[in-house]
């Protein structure tokens, strides 16, 4: 049986009935087409799925549709205003924060979370904040001085 | 240059930080249904009945495939030996391998049918360690095998018929047993490294479909669409032109996405449902389906006091899993290294591989060389030590340099090795001897440096091609099946296209892997696509460009020599107004401004082994990096934290040094790992940390507060604009050099069996206290 | 994942109704720990009870003479940068820092962490040593009982079926002074090898009263009971320290995991008391 809930993804209100066995991540991917939060570990650890609720970074793999209910999701395809990047988005492209870009979304994703929550980290602070999204490429280091610009340091 | 050497902005970019990149798992079709395997729970068993009955009932669930839809196919393959099978055939060899597939409407149906298929095993004896796998009274995994007529130059390997070694290779030079006998002090150790994990974040996943015509598409997650092609060919008795492989942005490889793995089993299932069917595997399963090989390195060396080496004896045995895969090529590519990038008078070398009843390995980051480097440059800093000398003097003194001759016979060219070395200990702080020095008493906290260097070949002889298409308009496209696993070829590539023609680096696009547009390379591995490819792209250009200089030269009536290519136009050197732009080339040449013109190269590289001696020609480059580490130890608790790390690579000349420099970052960061606590865990063949919560990727905590790559260039004569790949070069040395750094901090005290997790460390100390 | 049935009560008592009427039926509040069995086939479930829909299960209270007061639905995040949690439970709010990454702790609950009994876990370790409660409820009447005696081992809790944990009740922190350290071996994220808690009252140099506790080892946080007594009306020198360590090494019974051997983690506990007294002292 489906459950109907109220969202707002995106700054956009939705009417939607998900399934009980449903994650926030398959319920992105699936039924909305969202593509951008992609599953790496389904375990909370990678952070590749990772998107904002009320403005917090969560792992969409372990959070049930239906919770999204009366909740603000932000997701990746969410950044960004009338064609501009977010800030976030330029840094990472400036800094060349990625390589294949798969843990990419879930990573600029953190650092949006990272900066509502702390607009100006210390470079340990960040790495505290970050720590939990993994990548394998190996971009650490570009993550880092992307983060240091935005929380202008 | 233009846009050769130049940090220009990375190809795609806009689309991986908008999420808008496609990838494997992303990719959606009419119809699709979603595949879910039923795996084996033992290790090694006979199938003794498959009841897929109550499966097939389930509604939503389209079609199951077993042993039983094998005939007609070609059911076994693989790069090397044709070892394995679609799906099981009457035994499984390793916990995890498919022996049913399922495909549902949806992925939850799936996993419900694979819940109601029955099966019954009769489990049969198994063995896991090395060492007993090659034991005479060892339970044999393949009683027959029979070789691949695919893919690699089979040729070149010493297959062993019966038992469980797969392969063996030998390489010498010199007389070992003199060597020893001159030798005044001789060491001799034994190090180990267990399976790790790739850890590329995107999963193994494909899509497969069958065209009505009888032609099966794949798109797929793969560094090798070439490779898949064949191979599906060959399984499904098929001209190559009948199997499309297409190949979107893969998110990371690391090797673990360069042999079929889904793919075969896939596109029968999807033959079998006549729809499209994905299969995208969660984390536990990449965990049962590929993995880095483990090893166990016997290495022994005779030294004069004076310092110089004089003999060194290596036996290394790869521990490859229950079906080949490229274990072979692996202990090939390790063997002739394993005395490291020296000078040493006299070698034996031997490499086997050897199956388990574990999950399969396959290629990774630095094929079967990260095995041997971590024996052979630990030993180096255990005889600095015995000899009180300087590690680094010790080894300049034995490093290779430009021409000489390995022990594989041939001369080395290219040798940036002394300067990764140099310039490395300088960017550490390198003192010098001292590094060895005895570490204080009462202190908690020891530092310690440490370096290591590495060689490692290129697959060779290989074959890649590209062909360019120019645009009237000026704008062109590099067609090639290399793949876009995060290295950036996308970028490179299009540099490389762009410099040679004069056009803007905006105007060259590069294509995805598309083997019906594409044309064949021989696969996105060994760090071989921006010599290889790049050499193909080059030449391809090259060919347009010779075109567009001989319409040009007849119209400007003009010596093709003193013609150039620049900014879109053809131009008399040094009279500018004698010019041609591309679309009045174009207009001369076909009447109108609209059409293309192709250009095309096969780039081949010559060379290979001879199996018997192990001479011959082992690589169309080599190459050479190091690392050093300056780590921290908590001799309390056994604790190791990297406090700086430098990687250096010779990279021939950096197309785009940032993204060389990232492949460095992502070595350092992959190299540590395994140094330090990745490492899988079977208890009987049971795997018992397959997923990322028990089983960890180094995090931006892990990762060193201080990092540096360092690119040494010294060009190749054969490499586009003099470059080399660097993909994988400076992984090897890194775990060698923190374990040499933490050798350092403890005075000497030495772990020889990776990771060295801290309970290691901690009973490895007291050891040395109850010894002193 | 695999198919289940969903129920969304709105109030405690409903939940605990439901719980008590299906004996199948699981209690579901974050999530994080719950679904990571589901997806791996360790936990197949028929119907789960989501709690979050409850009013009223989460926030936090602070009183002098109380102490403080959780709701089981509280995310671990919010105990952390809760003001109060930081300036009366500093080392709480570190235990409590510490778990997993920010995402989980955004997510998980501190009544699900307590609920799970995982014995790799950081914020029982300091709440044991803290000598915090459990309100049990099913619905009608509350139970109270101290988190020591509700742990009971490697998943397994004092929880009876059909019962709900609805809050946590910390003592107030008089003149402790503490610490929490949490010791990994392999990444940066990985769960505890171990955890050691250590709350320390002094007097002119003398200490007036220890709680230390070790978790993280064995099935479930243990209270060095011995070396507390042994601690008391003592200077903690040097040598006092080396025989805390000591005694804790010797009372606790590892596991032997992935994370280290069992003898590898007697030894380790020893160093990391020591370390966790010297750093309270200093
Ligand atoms: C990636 C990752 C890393 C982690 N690392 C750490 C770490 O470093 N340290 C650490 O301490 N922990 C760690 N954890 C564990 C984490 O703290 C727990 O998963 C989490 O606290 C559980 O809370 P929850 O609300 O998500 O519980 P759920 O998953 O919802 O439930 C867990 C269990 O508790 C029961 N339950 C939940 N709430 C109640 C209640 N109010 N009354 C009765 N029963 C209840 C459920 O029925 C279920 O059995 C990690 C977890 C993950 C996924």
């Amino acid at each position: 049986m489906k459950i109907n809930i109220s969202t707002t993804l995106n700054d956009r209100t939705l009417e939607v009935s998900v399934y009980p066995n449903q994650t926030l991540l398959e319920f992105l991917r699936d039924d909305l087409c969202l593509k951008g939060s992609v599953e790496g570990c389904g375990v909370g650890v990678c952070g590749s799925c990772t998107v904002l609720v009320d403005n917090r970074p969560v792992s969409s793999c372990l959070m049930l549709a239906t919770d999204a209910a009366g909740k603000r999701i932000t997701t990746i395809e969410g950044l960004g205003r009338n064609g501009a990047l977010d800030p976030v988005q330029e840094a990472f492209l400036k800094h060349q924060a990625f390589q294949c870009g798969y843990c990419t979304p879930g990573m600029i994703m953190a650092v949006k979370g990272l900066l509502l929550n702390n607009p100006h980290p210390t470079e340990s602070q960040a790495r505290d904040y970050l720590s939990g999204n993994l990548c394998r490429c190996g971009t650490y280091v570009e993550v880092l001085a992307a983060v240091q610009e935005l929380a202008g340091r | 240059m233009a846009l050769v050497g130049r940090d220009v902005t990375m190809v795609g970019g806009l689309a991986k930080v908008t999420g808008a990149v496609n990838y494997a798992p992303d990719l959606q079709f009419p119809r699709m249904l979603y595949a879910k395997a039923l795996r084996s729970p033992y290790p090694h068993a006979n199938i003794l009945r498959i009841d897929t009955a109550k499966a097939e009932k389930l509604p939503g669930v389209v079609a199951v495939i077993t042993q039983d839809d094998l005939h007609g196919l070609n059911p076994y393959f693989g790069p090397v030996v044709d070892d394995q099978p679609v799906v099981a055939t009457e035994r499984v060899r390793h916990v995890g391998e498919v022996v049913a597939l399922v495909a549902g409407e949806s992925r939850e149906i799936a996993e419900e049918a694979v819940g109601l298929i029955e099966i019954d095993y009769e489990e049969l004896p198994a063995v896991f360690d090395i060492l007993e796998a090659i034991k005479p009274d060892a339970p044999v995994l393949h009683a027959q095998r029979k070789e691949t007529t695919a893919g690699v130059h089979r040729e070149e390997f010493n297959f062993q018929v019966g038992g469980n070694v797969c392969s063996v290779y030998h390489v010498e030079d010199g007389d070992i047993k003199k060597g020893f006998l001159e030798a005044d002090e001789i060491i001799e150790n034994t190090y180990t490294l267990p399976p790790v994990q790739h850890g590329h974040i995107e999963p193994h996943a494909a899509t497969a479909y069958w065209e009505p015509s009888g032609k099966l598409v794949l798109h797929t997650a793969t560094q090798n669409p070439s490779g898949i092609q064949e191979q599906l060919a060959q399984i499904f008795k098929l001209p190559e032109n009948q199997v499309r492989v297409i190949v979107p942005l893969v998110g990371g490889g690391y090797g673990g996405k360069t042999h079929a793995r889904l793919e075969p089993a896939l596109a029968l299932l999807a033959r079998k449902a006549r729809r499209p069917v994905q299969w995208v595997l969660t984390r536990d399963e990449v965990f049962l389906t590929g993995r880095r090989y483990g090893a166990l390195v016997k290495i022994k060396t005779g030294f004069k006091r004076d310092g110089r080496i004089l003999a060194r004896q290596v036996e290394a045995f790869y521990e490859i899993g229950a079906y080949a895969l490229n274990g072979p090529v692996n202990a090939k590519t390790g063997c002739y290294v394993s005395s490291g990038p020296y000078n040493i008078p006299n070698r034996s070398l031997t490499t086997y591989s050897v199956y388990t009843n574990l999950p399969p390995t396959g290629p990774f980051r630095g094929v079967g060389v990260s095995h041997v480097c971590w024996a052979y440059e630990s030993e180096m800093d255990d005889i600095a030590r015995r000899l009180n000398v300087d590690p680094v003097e010790l080894r300049l003194k034995h490093l290779v340099r430009e021409r000489d001759i390995f022990v594989t016979g041939e001369e080395l060219i290219s040798v940036g090795v002394t300067d990764c070395l140099c310039r490395t200990a300088e960017a550490i702080g390198w003192k010098g001897k001292e590094e060895q020095a005895v570490p204080p008493e009462k202190k908690n906290l020891l530092r310690g440096k440490g370096l290591a260097v590495a060689i490692k070949s290129t697959t060779t002889p290989t074959t890649s091609s590209a062909s360019v298409r120019l645009n009237a308009d000026g704008s062109a496209v590099l067609l090639t099946s290399s793949v876009e696993i995060g290295q950036g070829l996308l970028t490179s590539m299009a540099q490389i296209v762009g410099e040679e023609l004069g056009l803007p680096f905006e105007r060259v696009t590069v294509s995805s892997p598309d083997t019906d547009v594409t044309p064949y390379d021989k696969s996105t591995s060994s760090s071989r696509t921006t010599f290889h490819m790049g050499q193909a792209a080059q030449q391809a250009a090259r060919d347009v460009k010779n075109q567009l200089l001989d319409v040009a030269a007849k119209k400007l009536e003009a010596r093709i020599e003193d013609l150039e290519l620049r900014d879109g136009s053809v131009s008399v050197r040094g009279v500018p107004d004698k010019k041609m732009s591309i679309a009045e080339i174009f207009r001369t040449r076909f009447g109108s401004t609209v059409g293309s013109m192709f250009g095309g190269y096969c780039f081949k590289t010559a060379g290979g082994l001879d199996p018997e001696t192990g001479k011959g020609k082992a690589a169309a480059f080599w190459f050479f990096s190091a690392c050093g580490a300056e780590v921290e130890v908590d001799v309390e608790t056994g604790k190791v934290r990297v406090l700086k790390a430098v990687t250096a690579a010779d990279a021939g000349h950096a197309i785009h040094p940032k993204q060389c420099g990232l492949q460095n970052e992502g070595s350092l960061l992959s190299g540590m790992g395994s140094a330090l606590f990745e490492e899988m865990v079977y208890d009987n063949g049971q795997p018992i940390n397959s997923n990322f919560l028990e089983y960890m990727l180094p995090s931006l905590e892990d990762h060193p507060q201080e990092f540096q790559s360092i690119l040494v260039e010294t060009p190749h004569p054969d490499g586009p604009f003099g470059a080399k790949g660097v993909g994988e070069a400076a992984l090897p040395p890194v775990a060698p050099a923190i374990g040499n750094a933490i050798a350092n901090a403890l005075g000497g005290v030495r772990i020889r069996d990776l990771p060295i997790k801290p309970d290691k460390l901690v009973a490895a100390l007291q050891a040395e206290k109850e010894n002193r | 994942m695999r198919r289940f049935e969903l129920a969304e009560p709105q109030t405690l008592e409903e939940a605990c109704a439901l719980l008590n009427d299906d004996g199948d039926a699981k209690a579901l509040a974050g999530g994080t720990a719950l679904l990571t069995l589901i997806k791996h086939g360790i936990f197949i479930p028929k119907t789960l009870v989501n709690l979050k829909k409850i009013g009223g299960m989460s926030g936090i209270d602070y009183d002098r003479q109380r102490g403080l007061r959780i709701g089981a639905l509280t995310s671990i995040y919010d105990v952390e940068s809760s003001p109060l949690v930081c300036q009366y439970y500093p080392w709480l709010a570190e235990a409590c820092h510490l778990v997993a990454n920010i995402r989980i702790r955004n997510m998980a609950t501190i009544g699900g962490n307590l609920a799970h009994g995982d014995y790799q876990s950081d914020p029982p370790t300091a709440l044991v040593a803290l000598d915090a409660s459990v309100d049990l409820t099913r619905g009608t009447g509350t139970r109270q009982i101290k988190l020591s005696e509700f742990l009971l081992g490697s998943y397994e809790t004092a929880l009876q079926p059909g019962e709900l944990l609805s809050a946590l009740v910390v003592p107030p922190p008089d003149s402790w002074r503490g610490t929490y350290i949490k010791f990994t071996t392999g990444s940066s994220e990985e769960r505890p090898c171990a955890g050691i808690a250590a709350l320390l009252r002094m007097e002119q140099g003398i200490c007036r009263d220890l709680r230390l506790v070790v978790g993280a080892v064995s099935p479930r946080p243990v209270r060095m009971h011995h070396a507390e007594e042994f601690a008391r009306g003592k200077e903690i020198s040097e040598a006092v320290l080396q025989t805390i360590g000591a005694e804790a090494s010797r009372v606790v019974d590892p596991i032997d995991d992935l994370r280290g051997s069992a003898s590898y983690k007697r030894q380790l506990v020893g160093v990391l008391v020591r370390r966790a007294l010297a750093a309270v002292i200093h």
